[in-house]
């Protein structure tokens, strides 16, 4: 039986038990639960008894009566029965409390101060975390005195509850075995959001969260990371993996990615990539990082000038799977010159048996692969550009620098950014 | 490939960086004052105490690193997971008394430095406080420790005017074995600024995070371990030069230090005329860095603790209490040293003695983590470890009881 709806784990821990005599047996160490559902089930306590220093689970069906003040066992204390814990389970106090936790509604990362269990049909279960100010207070022992005070003045001290539904732990450090925390809610979560997690939590729990992604998400979330995390978490990963991951990612961030890898290791993974892809990510390595070069992709769509405006639709259909943007096309000559530039939107509006040559604008901005990171920035800015063209001295097209790639080297996201020390 | 050239000069240095730039900023205001006194007031023979503590410093920043290394998490961290809620209120006011401490003696270096130059400490202070908070708010952390390499050549010259100076190297040699103890209060005050200074709290804070946040993986472990090493051994030689550079000459000449002028002198025979000068730019130097790490440091260890939001990427509004402690700290430091008719060279050596009462707490805390095996698994301490950590903090304490014996009598 359990006298309370609601309880705050720090007011359960230390509180003696006793028998069905009232006769004192220990005080409560700990609290054992059963992950996988969505609100943990308490199966048991763990009991600190006199003169033994083994950790005693006193399961929940050998108890009368969970109170504030005290635990009440069914039988008298010679004839409780007591397991002994085994390895991979979860204790609240020492897994839980205290710990770094993801709010995955706020994709943000948290410190567990207090948890609060909740009677739920005759169980007690664990329903959510305390994050806040009086979680602290209460695990003082001072959240009334100050409560009081705050009364004075008319004001409130308060809760700061996370559902135990919106969180996220992930356990690293147990030494034997791992325990398997479901992470589909990260998994939910925007990649920029999961990165933002990432670049928060201590070094094993990025490896724990990024591992626990799916290739798709985790390709879409490894290029929003600072750029040497990306390549430490991509090497821990297993081989057949992380190669899924990359292919799944655009050659540029692949090669930003590759570029901060030890020489052997970018040498492997381009080997095990396809032709094409591995060729096109040799050539932007090629290319110093702080440079329109380090920057482009050449993941973009070229057209011939001779052929109709329909024709040119139907290429674009087929061309668009592989292509970052399709929002600028790129127009070339016979010996692949870039010749012109033209937005989906002139190709769309245009009459469709018009020539390409004809409607195309001449005018080209571009940049040169030397160029720097701030020249590419300013060009785009100033022309109002969505991607710029980067051509050599030939006038071939090499790639194209987009205003997102451009914008996380301007204003890079708290996660791309190198975590110092002091900050 | 071009840029990766340049990524491994990179990856060396800050493989390279945290524990040289620990150890080495343990030669801040109070250490520099620390050293001087000891040197001035009795000559060589403290020089066995450094000896010993260069010791001690080596093992406890290993230690440090090692947990860094292995658990990927700061200090204040471990402290919270392993031991809740109490115990760490408890080890985060200590660290903030100590670091109070520090930070105070870092604005007094200012003071007394730029003293030297004729600025009177009511202009300097409040100015280059103000200018320390914009800075880092600014974000301009990184530069601050720029500036750091470029001042550490004013340490060196302590080695050469520690030469030129001509010690008699037979007494020198002979006090660094020889252990020499005199049981008065200003001994004892000064053996413990000269462990407290050495080896100080908000150095193993500091060093475990910028280890974690460096990302060193196990495997570069051996590289970060040289690091520490060399770090701890350059900063014991610089200290080990300036007690000898002021025992040749300050002491010899019988001149007790009582303002940072009176120190200076140490480096005459080397600088001549711009001892002071140059002795000024060094101490402005290092306070200066002092007085940015520091409580930028404590603000981030007690916030990590308590999970408050910090860094300083974030704004003000989005992490109230990490700045608020930020600029808390600064406000106190500076406000203290503004007090009229202070001793800015004694509240340099008192902060350090401060902070030898309290390493001993901090220590034990180190103790208890880096040899808990379900943390540390193979890589806790060796018996050896232990035994030096045990006897700094044993030392220390028993110094401190003695202290407080001889302040009661």
């Amino acid at each position: 039986m359990v006298v309370f709806s609601e309880m705050f784990i720090s007011d359960l821990l230390n509180i003696p038990v006793v028998d069905h005599v009232q006769d004192p047996i220990g005080r409560v160490s700990d609290i054992l639960v059963t992950m996988g559902e969505t609100f943990p089930k308490v199966v048991g306590l763990i009991v600190n008894i006199k003169e033994e220093k083994k950790q005693n689970i006193l399961l929940m069906s050998e108890i009368d009566l969970v109170g504030k003040q005290f635990v009440a066992c069914k039988a008298v204390s010679s004839r409780i029965c007591f397991t002994t814990l085994r390895d991979g389970e979860v204790l609240l106090a020492r897994d839980v409390l205290d710990k770094q936790i993801v709010d995955t509604e706020g994709a943000r990362v948290i410190r567990v101060n207090d948890l609060k269990l909740a009677k739920v049909d005759q169980e007690i279960r664990l329903i959510a975390v305390d994050i806040g100010f009086s979680g602290l207070l209460r695990r003082l022992g001072v959240l009334r005195l100050f409560g009081s005070i705050a009364k004075i003045f008319r004001k409130r001290i308060p809760d700061k509850l996370i559902g135990w539904d919106h969180v996220e732990q992930f356990k690293t450090d147990i030494v034997a075995g791992r325990i398997a925390i479901p992470h589909k809610r990260v998994e939910e979560l925007h990649p920029a959001d999961i990165a933002y997690i990432i670049s928060q939590v201590h070094e094993e729990e990025k490896t724990a969260i990024f591992f626990s992604l799916s290739e798709r998400k985790a390709a879409e979330s490894l290029h929003e990371l600072e750029p040497r995390l990306q390549a430490v978490l991509l090497q821990r990963l297993e081989k057949k993996k992380a190669l899924s991951v990359l292919e799944r990612m655009p050659a540029d961030e692949i090669a930003d990615v590759l570029g901060d890898m030890p020489q052997e290791n970018t040498e492997q993974f381009l080997r095990l990539l396809k032709v094409r892809k591995s060729n096109q990510v040799r050539k932007l390595l090629t290319h110093s990082d702080e440079t329109a070069g380090g920057l482009m992709t050449t993941e973009y769509i070229t057209l011939p000038e001779n052929i109709s405006v329909d024709q040119g639709i139907k290429r674009l259909r087929e061309l668009a799977v592989g292509a970052e943007t399709i929002y600028y096309i790129y127009i070339i000559n016979l010996v692949e010159k870039l010749v012109g530039v033209m937005s989906l939107r002139d190709l769309i509006v245009a009459a469709p048996e018009s020539r390409i040559k004809d409607i195309m604008t001449k005018e080209l901005i571009k940049v040169d692969p030397t160029d720097e990171h701030v020249k590419v920035a300013d060009i785009i800015s100033k022309y109002n550009l969505v991607a710029v063209p980067v051509v050599d001295k030939d006038k071939k097209i090499l790639g194209i620098v987009t205003v997102d790639d451009v914008m996380d080297v301007v204003l890079p996201p708290i996660s791309r950014r190198y975590r110092h020390m002091m900050g | 490939m071009i840029k990766r050239r340049f990524r491994n000069i990179w990856l060396f240095f800050i493989i390279i960086g945290p524990g040289i730039l620990s150890a080495m900023a343990g030669n801040d205001a109070g250490g520099t004052a620390t050293y001087s006194i000891a040197g001035a007031r009795y000559g060589y023979n403290m020089l066995w105490i450094l000896v010993l503590v260069a010791v001690s410093l080596i093992v406890i920043q290993e230690m440090c690193a090692r947990m860094g290394v292995v658990t990927g998490k700061g200090l204040s961290d471990l402290i919270r997971e392993e031991f809740g809620v109490r115990i760490t209120l408890f080890a985060m006011l200590v660290l903030l008394a100590a670091n109070i401490a520090v930070t105070i003696s870092e604005f007094a270096g200012i003071a007394a430095s730029l003293e030297i130059f004729h600025i009177s400490k009511y202009v300097s202070v409040p100015l280059v406080a103000f200018f320390i908070w914009w800075l880092i708010l600014k974000g301009s952390y990184s530069a601050v420790e720029k500036i750091f390499f470029g001042v550490a050549f004013v340490y060196v010259s302590y080695v050469f005017s520690g030469f030129m100076a001509k010690p008699v190297w037979k007494d020198v040699l002979f006090s660094t074995i020889i252990p020499h103890f005199k049981f008065n209060r200003e001994f004892v005050h000064l053996a413990i600024a000269m462990i407290g200074t050495t080896v100080t709290p908000w150095m193993q804070f500091y060093l475990q995070s910028s280890v974690v946040e460096k990302g060193t993986k196990k495997k570069e472990y051996r590289y970060q371990k040289w690091d520490i090493i060399a770090g701890a051994v350059i900063a014991a030689i610089i200290a080990f030069f300036i007690i000898v550079a002021c025992g040749a000459t300050l002491n010899q000449q019988g001149i007790v230090i009582n303002e940072a002028a009176d120190a200076a002198l140490a480096l005459r025979p080397i600088a001549g005329n711009y001892a002071a000068a140059l002795f000024a730019i060094g101490l402005f130097a290092s306070s200066f860095l002092g007085a940015c790490i520091l409580p930028l440091s404590s603000s981030y260890a007690i916030c990590e603790a308590f999970g408050f939001e910090n860094g300083i990427s974030k704004k003000i509004r989005e992490a109230p209490i990490f700045f608020g402690l930020y600029t808390l700290l600064i406000v106190i430091g500076a406000l203290v040293v503004l007090i009229p008719n202070l001793n800015l060279i004694h509240v340099m050596v008192f902060s350090q003695t401060m902070n030898g009462i309290l390493l001993p707490i901090i220590l034990i805390f180190m103790l208890r983590l880096v040899n808990d095996k379900r943390l540390m698994g193979k890589y806790v301490n060796s018996r050896f470890n232990n035994l030096v950590t045990f006897i700094t903090a044993g030392s220390l304490i028993f110094l401190s009881i003695i202290l407080l014996i001889s302040v009661v009598r």
